[in-house]
């Protein structure tokens, strides 16, 4: 949600009541009004019943042919969860996601922050341009970036052979919204009068990037890293065209031969990933006002596009 | 020596263009910073995408030519075209509807107030949740062994025999894609019904105008641009989700399916130009899905002042 200029007399009133003053003063009749609330609870039925039904599978080993009253409380357990650590390739899909995950945050801030930096020192109005061009991997989604991955495969073997060569195109993919949020934290400081301060106090670009700059970006820097960790341990499409063993094609190949254990494997995954937006929603939450919009729809607003991943990114 | 030279020049342009202070080195070299950044787009994101074109535009024996492109939208390609763009477009216009519903929902109703940011939050998680998970959550309450199956079966509802439900036919793929089509509607609308100006509704109550009136004459045509571009944008994510599909069916009439079984070998599609004219074919709609939404998306933000 963007701030509404008009909106500042009515600052008393959104302070006291947490709310926007549209909605206050919006007269809606009961009727409507119970209309509203039907789609609010059809809609939290929808969204919550797929996730009851998959944590019964992952705690509870009852056929569902056999479920009924007399079985409801029959054989729960966290078995489902805990027998898939032990699994043989468990470790080494978990192993290969998380260096993958820490291995595309090192290349994103390393590429993104001297880029965006220098955009905003000497190329200001290059902006557009730049940002026009971290939207494409939306044009191009995943199964279409995967397919000339597999076009370019015979003439770089040597790289794309290897298991952490998906780091780069994790960094494509997550790219619309690691951008938008490191030019918006640029956006908001005021770089300049840092940058000259730092250097006339006789801080070299190391240090000043290092001392000054990072600290000052340290919302967009922390949402970034967490988005990405929530997209690398999520995303299915590459990792299974190429063939590699990470977390999620493990889960999916897992759930064939184990269905308990993979849902409980997809259940622990789903908590990870709630947690880590909710931790975003926490680092990237505006000082002040508690009625602001979400951190996603946030880092989106000044762009062109929302830096919601599409369904292509995360999965 | 290069420093001394470039600071000298560097004192020229600072002199011409005074709001910048930090202006050492002239401005034609200034590009030069971008180059590691855009060596790398080039490298992961371009040449793969233009290869895909590269090999798409030949014809059948080789040439360069549309044939393979011609070829992929016929017969049993064609079939899968028309079935993915219809379930894409049934997904974005329920997609469309109640996310916006859901979204204006969280905007008038005041109490409780935590509502909205529960909404608006929920909604950040969800659209971020395709994939394996979604697949798992609606195989664990509509799969042939689901719960909700079983319960409506008890109930005397047989999906699957009296319905012909599947998640490889359009009410089973629209029904999943709407978990997370739905949240990213009410991050895509949301802003604009916060646009919505209450003056605009009393104005037209002033003037005689009912509930009706008002929705048809001003609140409709003011989010119609945000509704259009968050339509583009959820058929784009639902055209071209293979994630969710994949680990959901095996039907090779899901475009992005039938392009992962030619990438794996699975299947064949034709020649192998073929296949990856669909990848073309799929990017050029793509393009032009998020070209509308962009253009839409500008003219929504003329109300979000």
């Amino acid at each position: 949600m963007q701030p509404n200029p008009s909106m500042a007399n009515d600052a008393l009133v959104t302070a006291t009541q947490g709310h926007t003053p549209v909605s206050a003063v919006r007269s809606t009749t009961w009727r409507a009004k119970l209309g509203l609330w039907a789609v609010v609870l059809a809609c939290t039925l929808f969204f919550l019943l797929p996730f009851l039904a998959m944590t019964r599978f992952a705690l509870q080993n009852v056929p569902t042919i056999r479920l009924g009253w007399s079985t409801l409380f029959e054989n729960w357990s966290l078995k489902g969860i805990t027998q898939a650590f032990d699994e043989p390739g468990f470790g080494e899909a978990l192993g290969l996601s998380a260096r993958l995950a820490v291995g595309t945050v090192l290349l994103t801030l390393g590429l993104l922050l001297p880029t965006a930096i220098w955009v905003h020192l000497r190329l200001p109005r290059l902006r557009p341009v730049i940002e026009f061009i971290t939207v494409m991997p939306y044009v191009i989604p995943a199964i279409g970036l995967v397919a000339g991955i597999q076009v370019v495969k015979p003439h770089a073997r040597w790289f794309l052979d290897s298991k952490l060569s998906l780091i780069p195109f994790y960094v494509v993919l997550t790219l619309p919204f690691t951008y938008r949020s490191i030019d918006a934290g640029l956006r908001a400081i005021d770089l300049r009068t840092l940058v000259d301060a730092s250097r006339s106090l006789g801080a070299g670009w190391g240090a000043t990037l290092w001392r000054v700059l990072l600290p000052n970006l340290r919302t967009a820097v922390i949402s970034s890293t967490f988005l990405i960790v929530a997209v690398v341990l999520g995303e299915y499409t590459m990792a299974n065209v190429l063939l590699r063993q990470t977390l999620p094609t493990f889960t999916a190949q897992y759930r064939q031969r184990e269905p308990q254990g993979g849902y409980g494997l997809a259940v622990l995954s789903l908590v990870l990933t709630i947690v880590i937006f909710v931790l975003i929603s926490r680092f990237t939450r505006p000082k002040s006002g508690r009625a602001q919009g979400s951190p996603v729809l946030t880092a989106a607003a000044p762009g062109p596009i929302p830096a919601v991943p599409t369904e292509g990114d995360p999965s | 020596m290069t420093d001394a030279v470039l600071t000298v020049e560097g004192g020229r342009t600072t002199s011409a263009a005074p709001a910048a202070g930090l202006q050492k080195k002239p401005r034609t070299f200034a590009w030069i910073g971008l180059l590691p950044f855009v060596a790398f787009m080039t490298l992961f994101l371009f040449i793969p995408a233009i290869s895909v074109f590269a090999q798409a535009l030949r014809d059948l024996d080789g040439s360069f030519g549309f044939g393979s492109m011609a070829e992929a939208v016929k017969d049993q390609n064609l079939d899968a075209f028309k079935f993915t763009l219809w379930f894409s477009a049934l997904c974005a216009a329920v997609g469309t509807v109640i996310g916006s519903l859901l979204a204006y929902a969280a905007v008038s109703i005041t109490r409780p107030r935590w509502l909205r940011n529960v909404v608006v939050a929920f909604s950040g998680v969800a659209a971020n949740m395709g994939g394996i998970l979604l697949a798992f959550m609606f195989l664990a309450l509509l799969g042939r062994q689901g719960v909700l199956t079983k319960v409506l079966t008890f109930f005397g509802l047989d999906l699957y025999l009296d319905h012909g439900f599947g998640f490889d036919k359009i009410a089973g793929l629209v029904t999943v894609y709407s978990f997370f089509n739905i949240p990213l509607m009410v991050l895509v609308t949301l802003p604009a019904i916060d646009g919505l100006k209450p003056a605009w509704r009393e104005a037209s109550a002033n003037l005689g105008g009912t509930t009706l009136t008002y929705w048809r004459r001003v609140g409709l045509p003011v989010l119609t641009p945000s509704l259009l571009g968050g339509f583009m944008l959820l058929f784009a994510n639902s055209f071209s989700a293979y994630a969710t599909a994949s680990a959901l069916t095996d039907s090779s009439r899901i475009v992005a399916l039938r392009l992962g079984f030619f990438l794996g070998g699975d299947v064949k599609v034709g020649e192998d130009s073929v296949g990856y004219s669909l990848a073309a074919w799929m990017i050029i709609l793509m393009a032009v899905s998020m070209a509308v939404y962009w253009v839409a998306r500008r003219r929504a933000e003329k109300w979000q002042g």
